[in-house]
């Protein structure tokens, strides 16, 4: 009880019981390639950042320190989670097209998290693209792609603990399948942007740096 | 406030000592001249007050009413209360916001958004500190003045002491070395999120 009061979030509040009783613990997962999206940014002076998960504050610190950088906060899985929740996943690849307001090239580095995993093939279609044109020559963007067909049924906060180390927190989510998306798709998708690094995480999963040259 | 200190000059100290005198000058004690100049800068805007225009001052401020406009306190600290609903570009030396802020919010120190509060807008200022549970919305500029950000600090590895007292989790007693067994999983990783790398390393994307 005391946790949904110190939460205060609707998305969550909102949230199914059960969904809410199936929550994972916290754990401690060691990044390979954080550490390089991060030495790409270091090199530019005052970078623009944006972080495509819920705001923490631990992670805004933590870019402020090291990079001195300007954020832009843009909460997308509180979107997939409104679209959801009222039945309109058929217009997010639409909504996901115009969600985003930053200018072409106008970006250094982008978060994405695990948030391809829980959009259909036409919105990850249509949010790559997007992001992909946002980016500045030299810019990166890090992200999480599953390998697995699972159902999901909680986000992730990724807090950042160390540059080699994030901290993922569950928090409920409305039950969604997972479409894995092939290599040759991701690349296809995120193109003028090259794969940089890809590393396969023993929990199925992918975690991709993506570099604009 | 006075009567209290001509009170306490009546009795008798410890030890059969007489109390000394208090005189009524406050530049005698700087300690308590500091606590009435903070007593005297304490301004509160009430539940009820609504203002609507531009507010402006030289001396710190609570606000658990609504404004709308502008608010420009730029040597003083600003705060939003819990009650407090506020539609307006804010400039100040520090802003506290326990409260609803629709609008940007420039501090030359530190904003600091507590886990009650809301802000849908773009914040500027040196430090930033937002609470877990806090709702917000918009850009974060944390640009500093002048000197390249790897020059300014080049090998701290884990996030700031400040970043963990407004979360619980970013404790740095919890981080582990970045090269221990880095291809293990952890126990008690969530299905489905990245609990370990196994160290391939596919730069062409393959599996």
């Amino acid at each position: 009880m005391a946790w949904f009061k110190r939460s205060g979030r609707q998305d969550e509040a909102a949230a199914p019981v059960a969904a809410r009783a199936a929550l994972p613990p916290e754990a401690v997962a060691p990044t390979r390639a954080f550490p390089k999206f991060l030495n790409a940014l270091s090199q530019r002076d005052a970078p623009v950042i944006v972080d495509f998960g819920p705001v923490i504050g631990a992670n805004v610190s933590f870019f402020g320190e090291r990079l001195g950088c300007k954020i832009f906060v843009e909460d997308l899985f509180a979107d997939v989670e409104r679209h959801a929740r009222e039945h309109k996943r058929d217009a997010m690849p639409e909504f996901f097209a115009t969600r985003l307001r930053q200018d072409e090239q106008s970006v250094d580095g982008v978060l994405c998290w695990d948030l391809f995993d829980f959009l259909d093939r036409a919105s990850a279609v249509a949010l790559a693209g997007r992001v992909a044109k946002m980016v500045r020559p030299g810019g990166a963007v890090f992200g999480y792609f599953g390998a697995a067909a699972a159902e999901l049924t909680h986000y992730s906060k990724f807090v950042i603990q160390s540059e080699s180390e994030l901290r993922v927190r569950p928090y409920p989510a409305t039950p969604v399948k997972r479409q894995v998306l092939q290599n040759r798709d991701i690349i296809k998708m995120f193109d003028p942007l090259t794969v940089a690094e890809s590393f396969l995480l023993k929990s199925n999963t992918r975690e991709t740096l993506f570099r604009r040259l | 406030m006075w009567k209290r200190d001509d009170a306490a000059a009546g009795q008798p100290q410890q030890g059969g000592q007489p109390a000394r005198p208090q005189t009524p000058n406050p530049g005698n004690d700087p300690q308590a001249a500091r606590s009435d100049r903070q007593e005297s800068t304490k301004v509160n805007i009430g539940k009820s007050v609504i203002i609507k225009g531009e507010l402006s001052g030289s001396e710190d401020l609570t606000i658990e009413g609504q404004v709308d406009g502008k608010i420009e306190l730029r040597q003083n600290v600003l705060t939003i209360g819990p009650n407090g609903r506020i539609k307006a570009e804010i400039y100040a030396k520090a802003v506290v916001v326990q409260g609803e802020v629709v609008g940007n919010i420039t501090a030359t120190e530190k904003v600091d958004i507590r886990d009650a509060g809301s802000v849908d807008g773009d914040l500027a200022a040196p430090r930033i500190a937002i609470a877990d549970g806090a709702h917000f919305r918009g850009s974060i500029d944390m640009k500093r003045e002048g000197g390249t950000a790897a020059a300014a600090k080049p090998a701290a590895s884990t996030a700031s002491p400040q970043a963990g007292a407004q979360t619980t989790t970013a404790k740095p007693a919890d981080t582990k070395p970045a090269d221990s067994k880095p291809g293990e999983n952890k126990p008690g990783t969530p299905a489905g999120s990245p609990a370990a790398s196994s160290g391939q390393n596919n730069p062409q994307g393959q599996r």
